[in-house]
């Protein structure tokens, strides 16, 4: 008995000692440590991600051969349409190629881009941030937008080695400038992620919308970036502006609720476009700011 | 077993039992006083104590609300709010970072061995350093674009050498801001658009960069982007002198606040804004709304800790002025291009009015300013600039000027009323007149021979003016001038601060008017009055002083038929067109039928003729009196009048200062003015009232 009450007592002792060095360790120490947490947790977050895209697999092959053909033809179909769309696209690029050529213009490509899957939701923030299954190793750096198509999906916030974490567009930590369809005049609104617990529903808010804004008849105004804030390309969808636009009482301004994409719940993949030149935030985020000069 | 009597528990004496009862009673009262003292506390006086509580742990913010905006009257916003995006730094989260700079910077002190260490200075350094760090990422990010960071062309670091003072926390406001207003945030950029003050950069850069802040700068932080309403005037200078302008103000409006029950907190302010001049400030109650509050607990050190409760501010209601933004524009383009030989603007004013209701129509005066750049820092340099140039001078209502010739409108009617003259009655006027010994000249040398009522108001005849002045005699004449209202102040303060409804405008009243006559003369000291004072004043010079748009309500209330006009700047459609004190102006149809065709022939032939507008017919009355400017004579170049001729809609009245090199006549300076303000009022009345053949006729 007097042997158990020992060894309890040295797990109580082992545990307080154990939190004491966790609380007066250096911060480089727990930031380390977490760090390595997080690696180690990597590939259980890629098996995951690999069991589920598995088990889609499997989940489509099981499908008769029917529905194969059916699903063949459709894609015949739009692969077809597709076709004509990248021809058209050639046009104009190939126009583009010859102006700018005119114009002695050489404009420098701005992002690369960088195809990811989502490895999963952060649980802690379900609504707010997603990990994707690449990170520094390739190439992906803090502050770089994260799209899908052509709708933003949010920002990368943390980079580790082999994964990243997204703050997507309905996260606190996520705000950026839009312009909204239907402004003549373009001025710029103020997109901001709200915070939502794990049962709520995402959201995000659009401020400073001017008063004399009106949406378009019978249609969702379409948010889009802006591209003067040196992260986002020009003209990327946000979302759409809730018809539910209400004046502030301060009186001068507006402010309603952006829709995001559909695509935000139920992402498997995204493009991460990772600029060729370092923005200034990147570096304040990278913390590489002190040694910049 | 023992014996229970062996433990003496119990008294068994009559001493012991005595002993017991009293320390029964000195517990019971004990606890009696303690239990009473607790109810007291808990119950008497829990309501006062929470009070004292609440009072030393909590506070209340006030913030100020968005003001009203000015509308003209046919609705443009002639002054509107825009936001104002700042960067502020979150004094509580960043206490950390100052600590550990403290540390560091005390270590290095004591390194040092300099003997006594100033821990207060230590400590500003240490916030000062922290501030300035934050500051300069702020810059870093709002300045930085991917080829400058390429280039590494970034500074990164300010000093207070060689940096531009808004990169630079400055140690006496961070101080004062300790000692104030610990618990608001402290600012690092107070606009962010506009970064810069007295720089002008372009919107679409300001634009840049709050965008860059917003996309770039971590969102999670002591570094904040914050935002609040401020003036912006969408026209830049477009009537300032009549809008005014705002500034700082600790006194905000009031609140929905209880103040009785939250009388013992205490209360912090941002700062707001109040009107200076102009509508801004006389209309200051009505456009600035109610403040905003927030409840905050907070904590030992003094900062915020959490917010329980807020009221968002309410915005000012609007107000509509009687301006026409096209009338308005073109009397200020027309001013604007009259220069001296230098190319310097004149100073100058212009006045059109509703001849039926009074409502000004555009009232412009210049030199200007422009009060987006008194909305928010006014720089010293700007200050000196208009304070140089005269510009805070609302000339139109507050300058004193001799009406030259325009009076000679009044000379005529006090001469029909007083007999003195009729209508069709010719006077013989020769090259000059003598009055006391003293030749009074025609301002033409050959002199205008036989002249009647309608010649004299078409060539401005000198001669005329002076007999029929002298036939009049100056009481008479002065009283005439008094029925028409030269000697009372327009648009002054409301009789009381709670007539909100009023329509006056209560710009700063035009005292100094001066109508004289023989008291007059003898109370400032010049001695008695003389013939020659009298003729003088019949052709609006010598001792008379007046204003642009008291010149301007002479033309209306002549082309009503009536003595007085009432001038409002506020637009109400069902106004009154009654005016105050007005009465007839007491001339026969004849007399006023010639009265109106000598305005008339003014245009079609005599000295107001350069400006005639084919197809719109209108009258006025030029004026070219004598001002002394530092010691030599300078002209001053009037023109009245109203349009059209036969259906009187609108009077007007333009003034222009001559230098002393400038040749300045009514006529030809002033009289430009006056059409483009009666062909841009022509554009908005209806094609069946007013039709000129030519729109812009060339000078």
């Amino acid at each position: 008995m007097d042997k158990n009450r020992q060894g309890a007592k040295a797990s109580y002792v082992a545990f307080f000692v154990f939190v004491a060095l966790w609380i007066l360790a250096p911060s480089f120490v727990r930031m380390g440590t977490r760090e390595a947490f997080v690696e180690f947790q990597a590939p259980a977050l890629h098996l995951v991600a690999k069991g589920r895209d598995l088990a889609r697999f499997w989940e489509l092959k099981s499908k008769s051969s029917e529905e194969l053909a059916a699903a063949s033809r459709d894609l015949a179909r739009i692969n077809a349409a597709l076709e004509l769309k990248v021809r058209t696209l050639e046009d104009i690029r190939q126009e583009n190629i010859r102006l700018r050529e005119l114009a002695r213009y050489t404009a420098p490509r701005e992002f690369l881009t960088i195809v990811a899957r989502v490895a999963s939701r952060d649980s802690s923030s379900w609504w707010h941030r997603i990990i994707l299954r690449k990170g520094r190793s390739d190439g992906i750096r803090p502050g770089c937008p994260v799209v899908f198509s052509d709708r933003v999906i949010g920002k990368v916030s943390l980079v580790h080695l082999n994964t990243c974490e997204v703050d997507l567009v309905t996260s606190p930590n996520f705000r950026c400038t839009a312009y909204l369809e239907g402004d003549e005049q373009g001025r710029i609104v103020l997109v901001s992620g709200l915070p939502a617990n794990s049962l709520g529903t995402a959201r995000a808010k659009i401020a400073v919308i001017p008063t004399d804004y009106v949406a378009p008849a019978g249609q969702s105004a379409k948010v889009v970036t802006t591209g003067m804030g040196g992260v986002f390309p020009a003209g990327l969808t946000i979302g759409t502006l809730d018809s539910n636009i209400r004046t502030t009482q301060e009186g001068n301004f507006k402010e309603g609720t952006l829709q995001p994409s559909r695509n935000l719940f139920s992402l498997q993949e995204v493009s991460v476009l990772v600029p060729i030149h370092p923005a200034a935030g990147e570096i304040l985020l990278e913390k590489r700011y002190e040694d910049f000069q | 077993m023992r014996d229970l009597n062996d433990l003496k528990v119990l008294p068994s004496t009559r001493i012991e039992r005595l002993r017991l009862i009293l320390v029964f009673w000195i517990f019971s009262s004990g606890f009696i006083y303690v239990a009473a003292g607790l109810l007291v506390r808990q119950w008497l006086q829990s309501g006062d104590l929470k009070e004292q509580s609440d009072s030393q742990s909590r506070r209340i913010i006030l913030k100020p609300p968005a003001r009203g905006r000015i509308h003209d009257r046919n609705g443009y916003v002639l002054v509107d709010n825009r936001v104002r995006w700042s960067v502020k730094a979150d004094l509580s989260e960043l206490q950390p970072e100052f600590q550990t700079e403290y540390r560091k910077l005390l270590a290095a002190e004591r390194a040092r061995e300099t003997g006594q260490i100033d821990r207060e200075k230590i400590q500003d350094s240490a916030r000062l350093n922290v501030l300035q760090r934050w500051l300069d990422k702020v810059w870093f990010v709002i300045d930085a674009t991917s080829r400058n960071i390429k280039k590494n062309k970034i500074p990164v670091k300010s000093n207070p050498v060689d940096s531009p003072s808004e990169r630079l926390v400055k140690i006496d406001d961070l101080r004062k801001h300790l000692r104030e207003r610990r618990a608001l945030p402290y600012t690092l950029v107070s606009d962010l658009a506009f970064p810069v003050a007295d720089q002008s950069i372009t919107t679409e850069e300001g634009v840049r960069a709050v965008a860059r802040f917003v996309e770039q700068f971590p969102v999670d932080g002591p570094i904040r982007l914050d935002s609040d309403i401020i003036r912006t005037y969408p026209y830049g200078t477009l009537a300032a002198h009549v809008l005014g302008y705002v500034k700082d103000t600790d006194e905000l409006p009031p609140n929905t606040l209880n103040d009785e029950k939250n009388e013992l907190l205490q209360k912090l302010h941002y700062t707001g804004k109040k009107g200076a001049a102009g509508i801004e400030e006389s209309y200051n109650e009505i456009l600035c709304g109610l403040s905003g509050w927030e409840l905050w607990t907070k904590t030992s050190a003094g900062y915020n800790k959490e917010l329980l409760r807020k009221s968002d501010p309410t915005q000012g209601s609007f107000v509509v002025l009687s301006l026409d933004i096209e009338i308005q524009r073109a009397a200020e383009k027309a001013l604007a291009q009259i220069k001296d030989s230098q190319g310097k603007v004149l100073p100058a004013a212009a006045v059109m009015l509703d001849v039926n209701t009074g409502e000004i129509l555009a009232l412009a005066s210049q030199p200007t300013f422009n009060p987006n750049r008194l909305a928010d820092r006014v720089t010293r340099t700007y200050f000196d600039e208009i304070e140089t140039s005269g510009g805070w001078l609302n000339r139109a209502i507050q300058g004193l000027y001799p009406p030259g010739s325009t009076f000679k409108v009044i000379t005529a009617i006090a001469g029909m009323r007083n007999k003195v003259i009729d209508w069709d009655d010719i006077l013989e006027c020769g090259p000059s007149y003598r009055v006391g010994g003293r030749d009074f000249p025609e301002h033409d040398p050959a002199g205008y021979g036989q002249v009647d009522l309608e010649k004299m108001l078409a060539v401005s005849c000198n001669v005329w003016n002076y007999q029929v002045g002298l036939g009049v005699g100056i009481e008479p004449l002065a009283a005439e001038a008094r029925r028409f209202g030269l000697d009372t102040p327009l648009l002054q303060m409301p009789p009381s601060a709670d007539n909100k409804n009023t329509t006056e405008l209560p710009f700063p009243a035009n005292r100094g008017l001066v109508v004289p006559d023989t008291a007059y003369k003898l109370r400032i000291g010049a001695g008695p009055w003389t013939g020659g004072d009298t003729a003088n004043t019949a052709i609006g010079q010598g001792f008379l002083l007046t204003t642009p748009l008291h010149m301007a309500c002479v033309a209306a209330s002549v082309a009503r038929g009536e003595t007085r006009t009432t001038p409002t700047i506020i637009h109400d459609p069902g106004r009154d067109a009654r005016h105050q004190g007005a009465e007839s102006i007491g001339l026969n149809g004849l007399q006023l039928a010639a009265l109106r065709s000598g305005l008339n022939r003014c245009v079609e032939e005599g000295t107001a003729r350069s400006v005639m507008i084919p197809g719109l017919a209108f009258a006025a009355k030029t004026g070219t009196s004598e001002y002394f400017q530092k010691g030599q004579k300078a002209h001053l170049a009037w023109i009245i009048g109203y349009a059209s001729a036969d259906n009187p809609a609108v009077a007007f009245c333009v003034l222009v200062e001559g230098q002393l090199d400038t040749s300045t006549w009514g006529g030809k300076t002033a009289g430009p003015v006056a059409r483009d303000m009666i062909l841009a009022w022509a554009k908005k009345t209806p094609v069946s009232e007013v039709k000129p053949e030519v729109e812009e006729p060339a000078r």
